[in-house]
């Protein structure tokens, strides 16, 4: 008996003191990783609509997927433009490249930002790289003034300036550059990145079915709220 | 004397990954870069030299029988606790690192270590075994994403080598590791086999 009951009191009182401390840790860690989270959020939205005003999160479920987007209003000359972020996630390589995308109301894209992907490090995961002509050595001996620094990973900026309802394509030219431009504008496409021909295609994918969402989710609202003036027509 | 020899086997006599044979999950998986492997390191020594003083500690009280899952326990709770800081305060390396930190725990040098080591020697020996094996991992780490992240990214910190070339991709992946991780065994067998003659 005592070879039972022992044994499994110094196991939970192992387990207790365990949980007692990974409560606390918890307590101290939770609001900056909440706090994070937000940041994140928040840049990515800058992002994807550069000088919108951005509403409230708008979560719903459309033919059994989860779907995320914020309506958001830009003031331009007096006119309100419309404009809305969405989320979009495909499976990738390894797991779900998720991004969030924002388009302006004739389904141009504004800004694309890929929030989370877990690709091959070197191939799939250059898709969050930043371009930099900034180099070890000149890093080393402080010659690196004229470098040009980008902010945004080249892989992603593509994507402004595309439409989202027609058929975005994939072209195989290399690493993006500023020459490829006017020839990737014509297309409706993007240069996929080398090697990685499914993270490329997986978040061209993802964006397409998400375009389709919101278009559903938009008209839905509009139902919504058409019905609802008829019904306080009607009440009145 | 004694304390010096249980703190330098780890970098070489008895170094964890290339004599030992452990711990090779997260030396072929987050060795792509210089940077990942340092943290990589960081956290798992934090973890080993943590674990390593609770289990020395709690040897006396613990039934042989049971003491795998106690062990278990003690480590899960430590890469818990560096997780969730990293989390919160790093969340850049949480991020790249990503699920290679909860897998600290099945990481076999730190069980390794707590059931060969800590759980029969004194807690100042446990601490400086902890810090020789974690040593021992991190310059392995360090050489293999050294040679990985010049050949296969033509990258070296994060910071471009020569502007323009296009590195092996065959070195960022898998099979890189492998080659990489088979010539390091080689020359440290050739090394020693040279030393007993």
């Amino acid at each position: 008996m005592n070879n039972i009951v022992k044994p499994a009191i110094i196991l939970a009182l192992v387990a207790f003191v365990s949980s007692m401390v990974l409560s606390h840790i918890k307590k101290i860690t939770y609001p900056s990783i909440l706090k994070q989270e937000k940041e994140k959020q928040e840049r990515a939205l800058a992002i994807v609509l550069p000088g919108y005003t951005v509403g409230e999160q708008k979560n719903l479920t459309l033919d059994g997927t989860d779907f995320t987007y914020w309506p958001a209003e830009k003031d331009e000359s007096g006119k309100m433009i419309k404009g809305y972020a969405f989320i979009a996630s495909s499976p990738g390589y390894s797991g779900q490249v998720v991004s969030m995308v924002g388009v302006d109301d004739r389904d141009t894209i504004l800004g694309m930002s890929i929030l989370q992907q877990s690709e091959t490090p070197g191939l799939g995961a250059r898709s969050i790289e930043v371009a930099s002509s900034s180099t070890f050595f000149g890093t080393i001996f402080g010659n690196n003034r004229g470098a040009r620094e980008e902010t945004r990973p080249w892989f992603q900026l593509q994507f402004t300036g595309l439409n989202a309802k027609n058929k975005i394509n994939i072209v195989k030219k290399g690493d993006w550059n500023e020459a490829l431009k006017d020839e990737l504008a014509s297309q409706n496409a993007v240069s996929a990145i080398t090697g990685a021909t499914i993270t490329s295609r997986a978040t061209i994918k993802g964006i397409e079915k998400a375009i389709g969402l919101l278009h559903t989710a938009l008209e839905r609202e509009t139902v919504e709220a058409a019905g609802k003036v008829t019904n306080q027509g009607g009440a009145r | 004397m004694n304390y010096w020899q249980e703190f330098v086997k780890g970098i070489w006599k008895k170094n964890p990954i290339l004599i030992l044979g452990i711990g090779m999950c997260p030396t072929l998986a987050v060795t792509t870069s210089v940077s990942n492997a340092l943290w990589m390191t960081m956290a798992t020594t934090m973890v080993l030299v943590c674990s390593n003083i609770l289990v020395s500690l709690v040897k006396g009280f613990v039934p042989g029988h049971i003491r795998i899952p106690i062990f278990i326990t003690i480590i899960a709770t430590f890469v818990t606790v560096v997780e969730l800081t990293l989390n919160a305060f790093q969340p850049a390396v949480y991020k790249a690192l990503g699920i290679f930190i909860p897998l600290i725990v099945v990481n076999c040098i730190i069980l390794g270590r707590a059931e060969e080591f800590a759980s029969k020697n004194s807690i100042i020996l446990s601490v400086f075994d902890g810090i020789g094996m974690g040593l021992g991992f991190g310059v392995t780490l360090f050489v293999l994403a050294f040679v990985r992240e010049i050949l296969g990214a033509n990258k070296l910190f994060g910071l471009t080598l020569i502007p323009g070339m296009q590195p092996s991709s065959a070195m960022i992946i898998a099979p890189g590791a492998f080659f990489t991780l088979g010539l390091m065994l080689w020359g440290m067998n050739y090394i020693n086999s040279r030393k007993k003659d």
